[in-house]
């Protein structure tokens, strides 16, 4: 019996120094997430008062270089709360507004120092400088009990969990919301982004799923007499599509075909792929040929192909105009199996909401001997269409330049044929 | 006597097979160019190191590295300059070359730092191994990084590992249409890592290791698949407690996720 209690103390002694310990280490951790986030929400409001003043410096100035210089920094401020803003435990409305409005800011900004755009900055930034200025106040306000001496982590996790209506944070997201829609209407990069969604235009006849499996069948006959099951997209998505998944032998997939007018938007198959190459580059670029004939993709060449270790991934992109120009947003991606060269998938929902182009952008010819510094080849040239930073569907030289020396190293230059603004430099490796 | 001297041309050319390397492990039969990966790379990016046209790493990707050192090896071997490894690039390459291919195999799999230069000894061109493989592994679009690929690869194993494959990519896709959304942040670890983004972060599953699978649909998402749509968020119906994430228009279904804008 005393062995028994003896025994049984060491145990309770035991668990309770176990406990203790990771009590301990619990309150250890939670305090150093806890100096984290306070470390976090001082940068924040720090950037954000920053913000403001640089923000209202800028309606001082109109020397066109002092005022340069401050859009600069506003662009750099600004992408530093956004940094700092997404490192906090927000909740998702909150932390979306502020990115965007934030971000807003920075894009004009950047917009209005690369196009000289310094009156119209003037103009929108009167009031976003009101605003910022209120939003900062609202800021200090909702945070200021994080700084009290009995803050603990516990309030964060509140944060993160409750709807923002009942959060410190309500009257941010409401004025964040409003100043977003009457401050920035709709900015480039909105815009664009909304452009994914432009396949809602589509005005050609509807399609039964019956008519949609015929099609797929049609271009993918491998999968043919699968067992499917289709569904609609959702009542809420931008454009309808048919949504059918497939189980044929050792394949399982999906693909996605618009109700109007019956486009694939995607296709993808998995099924186990053997280890050895049964097929070589050449024959998957045949493959990739013949499969843009047979779906009727006749305006497409290959751009890149990319080898791995189950398929090969090959990118495509659509030909316009007298110059053979490439319009990289218009791409198909395919991706074809290694061991046999079935096709494994299609991505043409780029393409299906083709980009409209300008054609008579003018191509003002470059001396690359001036362009780059000597000891820089050009190895390759052609004409590409592609966004610019402000989103602006541009025809481009695409340049792939090499160094020489030992190393041979190359680069992808993209230059605007009309202005000469490059647009993008990319190591190859 | 006739005997002995077949049995000893025999031993002769045996022992030479043996000896002599670049007789050994020669091409496999495929005409090897820009794109393509695997081991026929590692031996045309060896055996370019050992004659001194190659001085980058020997990763079994052929990219325009190897591409300008092939292009040098047939203008200076008088062969037809394509920068294509066909039959006549690859005899040529294999009659002037060695390739220790088990020695260069060993290190790539140890994760080695190391060169395959012609007259230095091998262990000399070794230094020494960080244990694990480092060394990319895949060919991705030049925007993504192989940093990029295991940081999502650990997201889609840690959210959606039993989902069905498409589902897999989906996820994949949410987190690159994040990257392009002015609502999110900059970065594809920022978006992983934005507190309350991703559940796998919060309950530490995103630690887990990944598999090929979920790495193969993270590739599939990088080359542009999207099978969300364009989905910005997902959710699951059966425990999902915020009304936001309700209110928020859906676009489809994919196994036990909601997608939506």
């Amino acid at each position: 019996m005393k062995s028994a209690i003896y025994l049984l103390s060491i145990a309770v002694l035991a668990l309770g120094l176990y406990s203790f310990e990771v009590r301990q280490q619990n309150t250890q951790l939670e305090q150093t997430v806890q100096a984290q986030y306070t470390n976090a929400l001082t940068n924040a409001s720090e950037k954000l008062s920053t913000l403001q003043r640089s923000v209202s410096q800028s309606l001082l100035f109109q020397d066109q270089q002092a005022l340069e210089a401050e859009l600069d920094n506003i662009w750099r401020i600004s992408n530093e709360f956004r940094s700092t803003i997404s490192s906090l435990p927000l909740s998702r409305e909150v932390a979306n507004e502020w990115l965007r409005y934030v971000g807003n800011i920075g894009e004009e900004a950047k917009y209005a120092s690369d196009n000289r755009d310094f009156e119209g900055w003037h103009d929108r930034m009167q009031v976003v400088n009101q605003n910022l200025q209120s939003l900062s106040d609202e800021w200090t306000v909702a945070t200021s009990n994080f700084y009290q001496n009995d803050a603990d982590l516990s309030q964060w996790t509140n944060v993160a969990e409750k709807e923002t209506e009942q959060s410190p944070f309500k009257n941010v997201a409401s004025n964040l919301k409003t100043y977003s829609e009457t401050d920035f209407p709709l900015t480039a990069s909105e815009s664009d982004w909304l452009k994914k969604r432009d396949l809602q235009n589509l005005d050609d006849k509807e399609i039964t799923k019956e008519q949609a499996i015929e099609r797929l069948e049609i271009l993918i006959p491998g999968i043919k007499d699968a067992t499917y099951t289709v569904t609609k997209s959702k009542e809420d998505a931008p454009y309808p599509f048919y949504h059918i998944q497939f189980v044929k032998g050792s394949r399982i997939g999906y693909a996605d075909i618009t109700v109007k007018g019956g486009h694939i938007l995607s296709f993808l198959s998995e099924r186990p792929i053997q280890e050895q190459k049964g097929v070589s580059q050449q024959q998957v670029r045949d493959l990739t040929n013949e499969f843009l004939k047979r779906a009727g993709y006749n305006d497409v060449q290959i751009v890149e192909m990319r080898e791995n270790h189950q398929a090969w991934h090959i990118a495509l992109a659509r030909v316009v105009g007298k110059d053979k120009a490439f319009v990289y947003p218009d791409g198909i991606q395919l991706k074809i199996s290694k061991d046999s060269g079935e096709l494994l998938g299609l991505n043409a929902m780029e393409y299906v909401q083709r980009e409209e182009i300008n054609e008579d952008q003018k191509v003002v010819p470059i001396n690359w001997e001036t362009f780059f510094r000597p000891g820089t080849h050009v190895e390759e040239e052609k004409l590409i269409y592609t966004e610019n930073e402000a989103f602006q569907l541009r025809k481009c030289y695409e340049v792939i330049a090499r160094f020489d020396s030992k190393q041979n190293e190359t680069f992808r230059i993209v230059v605007d044929t009309e202005n000469h603004d490059v647009l993008k430099v990319e190591y190859m490796p | 006597m006739v005997r002995s001297i077949f049995m000893s041309v025999i031993l002769i050319f045996g022992t030479l097979a043996v000896v002599n390397p670049n007789q050994t492990f020669a091409f496999s039969g495929q005409v090897v160019e820009r794109g393509a990966f695997g081991d026929d790379v590692i031996e045309l990016q060896a055996r370019l190191q050992y004659l001194g046209f190659y001085n980058g790493k020997i990763d079994g990707i052929f990219g325009y590295g190897t591409y300008w050192a092939l292009r040098n090896f047939q203008e200076q071997y008088e062969l037809d300059i394509d920068g294509i490894a066909g039959a006549k690039t690859k005899e040529q390459l294999v009659s002037v070359s060695e390739y220790h291919r088990d020695w260069v195999h060993e290190q790539i799999e140890k994760g080695n730092r190391f060169t395959h230069y012609g007259g230095v000894p091998l262990a000399e061109q070794t230094t020494g191994g960080a244990g694990s493989s480092e060394s990319t592994d895949v060919q991705l679009p030049a925007k993504y990084t192989e940093r990029d690929l295991q940081l999502m690869a650990n997201a889609v194993y840690g959210e959606a590992r039993g989902e069905p494959y498409e589902g897999q990519v989906a996820v994949a896709a949410v987190i690159l249409n994040r990257l392009e959304s002015p609502d999110f942040p900059n970065t594809i670890s920022e978006i992983i890592f934005q507190p309350g983004a991703f559940t796998a972060v919060a309950d530490g599953q995103i630690w887990l290791t990944p598999n090929e699978r979920a790495r193969e649909a993270v590739l599939d998402a990088m080359n542009g698949w999207d099978p969300t749509e364009n989905a910005l968020y997902y959710f699951n119906p059966e425990t999902a407690t915020s009304d936001w994430i309700w209110s928020r228009p859906q676009i489809k279904k994919i196994g036990e996720h909601i997608f939506c804008y």
